[in-house]
């Protein structure tokens, strides 16, 4: 009897530290947030016009989510127009555009400014007002340009498809394997062959809570990496080839005609 | 349909660019210019980066003019002597023409002397083509035809030219000129043609017909002889110093181009000189306009890669 009152006693005390446990664990650490990019590897063959990335992970099903797809920051030199004594307009010098990504794609659960505060958002560079702040913009002589620059560079990204934000494109699931997530991205073939970074943070009460990243690469091969790769290191031999081929074709053709057309 | 370039680093739709190369390819038959002036505005359009649009142009050029001049050769209607002339002097315009791009670009004031000279030049260019092929059309239709034979047997004379020394009779042209006279229009051209950043064939052509006195249809076929040889250069020298040159794009344009370069010789025969001047001078009075315009109305993104035009 008194050996079943101490199992009974045992089993008590666990089953007691097993509810208390699950209890008093946060929300995010039962699920912990995962992101995985399919494909990881885009291949760039003659016939590449850029992909569709898949992204999934799992994630705490309270949380918001944003998916940032990004690049180093580099620098970046653009001519610019103004108009010239009031009549044409005219290239008028270059600015240099500093610390600015080449690819900014951003997804996420809501609209940005319901998921996170301005403070947030600018800290965790999301969004474009957050890029405003962060990319310095210069002319020639080193001088800060005007701020309406900001807004032509975001038309000219934006026109090569390479900066983008889609609020509300990323999907919840709730099933069997837990919460889960996932959002389809157009990659596009503007964006140079390169490695990239895809960032996922979940948020909560306008805060981030949580973070998860991958990368995926996106690389020439076959053809187009060997002639590429000529024509930067064999530059000589490759505009000798160029020439070559495209003697011979004109002068192959003009041989078809006069074979095919000798009434002319 | 698609087709991804590995030097302009963007995918393009390749019947586009093809169709670009045969619409292009058969001014080129037509009327002996290389068309750089509307291509590397037209591959830009398509999102072609402009310094890869204007050095692999070139390349392209240099299939559609050598079947432009493979055809014209045979048909009789290429002038080498004058050819060889205007070349050596495009050559010196050319390197001359580049310095003179170097300082302005230094003293700031590049851009606009371009676009001033594209304008000015082709402005010219094409309305004194058009009232003139328009008057000699004019005239053809009052004049009896029985003229024409001897009209024609008459052997040209150089014009203001005739006072100067090493006259040479060009055979195939039925002009006499000076040797200089060739050097220095070669010479001025390839100055205009490398500050404009194109081939010059649209400039060349009107300088043999008009101030050479070359029948059109030997300047169409010598404009081509003397194009091939200018893009064979522009193409190396792009090639090795900027690597700017897309050989793929350049196949899909010239797969067009020399087709149309065949098909553009076999229409040239059909029409009269003065029709084809007066449809050429339309063309560059359309490209003019289109210029202008660019000019004066605000782009819709103030923003661009360096390059171009």
């Amino acid at each position: 009897m008194k050996r079943m009152l101490m199992k009974f006693s045992r089993e008590l005390t666990l089953a007691a530290v097993v509810l208390l446990g699950l209890g008093s664990l946060p929300v995010s650490a039962a699920q912990a947030l995962t992101c995985s990019v399919t494909p990881d590897n885009i291949p760039i063959t003659f016939t590449y016009h850029g992909a569709v990335l898949s992204i999934t992970g799992q994630s705490a099903s309270t949380d918001d989510l944003i998916v940032t797809i990004t690049s180093e920051p580099a620098d970046t030199a653009l001519k610019f127009k103004e108009k010239v004594g009031g009549l044409v307009w005219m290239k008028k010098g270059t600015l240099e555009f500093k610390d600015a990504p080449r690819i900014y794609l951003l997804q996420s659960t809501a609209e940005l400014s319901r998921i996170l505060g301005a403070a947030e958002r600018n800290q965790n560079l999301l969004g474009y007002e957050a890029l405003r702040g962060r990319i310095r913009i210069e002319d020639s002589a080193g001088n800060q340009a005007d701020g309406k620059w900001f807004d032509e560079y975001l038309k000219f990204k934006k026109q090569e498809k390479v900066y983008d934000i889609q609020e509300g494109a990323v999907v919840r699931q709730h099933g069997v394997e837990g919460n889960t997530y996932m959002v389809d991205v157009a990659w596009p073939y503007q964006a140079p062959p390169g490695v990239y970074t895809v960032d996922v943070l979940a948020a909560r009460d306008g805060k981030i809570v949580d973070r998860a990243s991958t990368h995926f690469e996106v690389k020439s091969v076959g053809m187009t990496a060997f002639l590429s790769k000529m024509a930067f290191d064999q530059a000589g031999l490759y505009g000798i080839m160029a020439v070559i081929i495209a003697l011979v074709a004109g002068l192959a053709v003009g041989a078809i005609f006069k074979k095919g057309g000798g009434s002319h | 349909m698609y087709m991804y370039l590995p030097i302009a680093l963007t995918s393009v739709n390749y019947l586009v660019v093809m169709g670009l190369g045969l619409g292009v390819g058969l001014l080129s038959g037509l009327f002996g210019v290389g068309g750089g002036f509307l291509m590397t505005p037209l591959l830009m359009m398509i999102g072609i980066p402009p310094t890869i649009a204007a050095a692999t142009d070139a390349n392209q050029i240099v299939a559609a003019s050598a079947s432009g001049t493979i055809s014209h050769w045979r048909l009789g209607n290429v002038d080498f002597k004058m050819g060889f002339y205007l070349l050596i002097g495009g050559f010196a315009g050319g390197a001359t023409g580049v310095q003179v791009i170097k300082i302005l670009r230094a003293t700031g004031g590049a851009d606009f002397m371009i676009k001033m000279t594209y304008v000015i030049m082709l402005g010219l260019v094409g309305s004194f083509m058009f009232v003139e092929s328009l008057n000699a059309m004019r005239k053809t239709k009052k004049v009896p035809t029985a003229a024409a034979p001897a009209a024609a047997a008459k052997v040209k004379k150089g014009g203001f030219f005739t006072a100067l020394p090493l006259q040479i009779y060009f055979e195939k042209s039925g002009v006499t000129h000076s040797a200089l006279v060739p050097l220095f229009l070669g010479t001025f051209v390839g100055v205009l043609a490398a500050i404009m950043g194109v081939g010059g064939g649209f400039l060349m052509v009107p300088v043999m017909i008009y101030m050479l006195r070359m029948p059109m249809h030997v300047v169409v076929g010598t404009s081509l002889f003397q194009i091939l040889f200018t893009c064979i250069e522009v193409t190396y020298l792009q090639a090795y110093s900027n690597h700017t040159v897309d050989f793929m794009l350049a196949l899909l344009l010239l797969v067009g181009s020399v087709f149309g370069a065949q098909i553009g010789t076999v229409l040239g025969r059909k029409l009269h000189g003065d029709q084809l001047k007066i449809l050429l001078s339309l063309i560059v009075l359309a490209v003019t306009v289109k210029i202008i315009l660019e000019l004066v109305l605000e782009p819709s993104i103030l923003l661009s890669y360096a390059g171009g035009h």
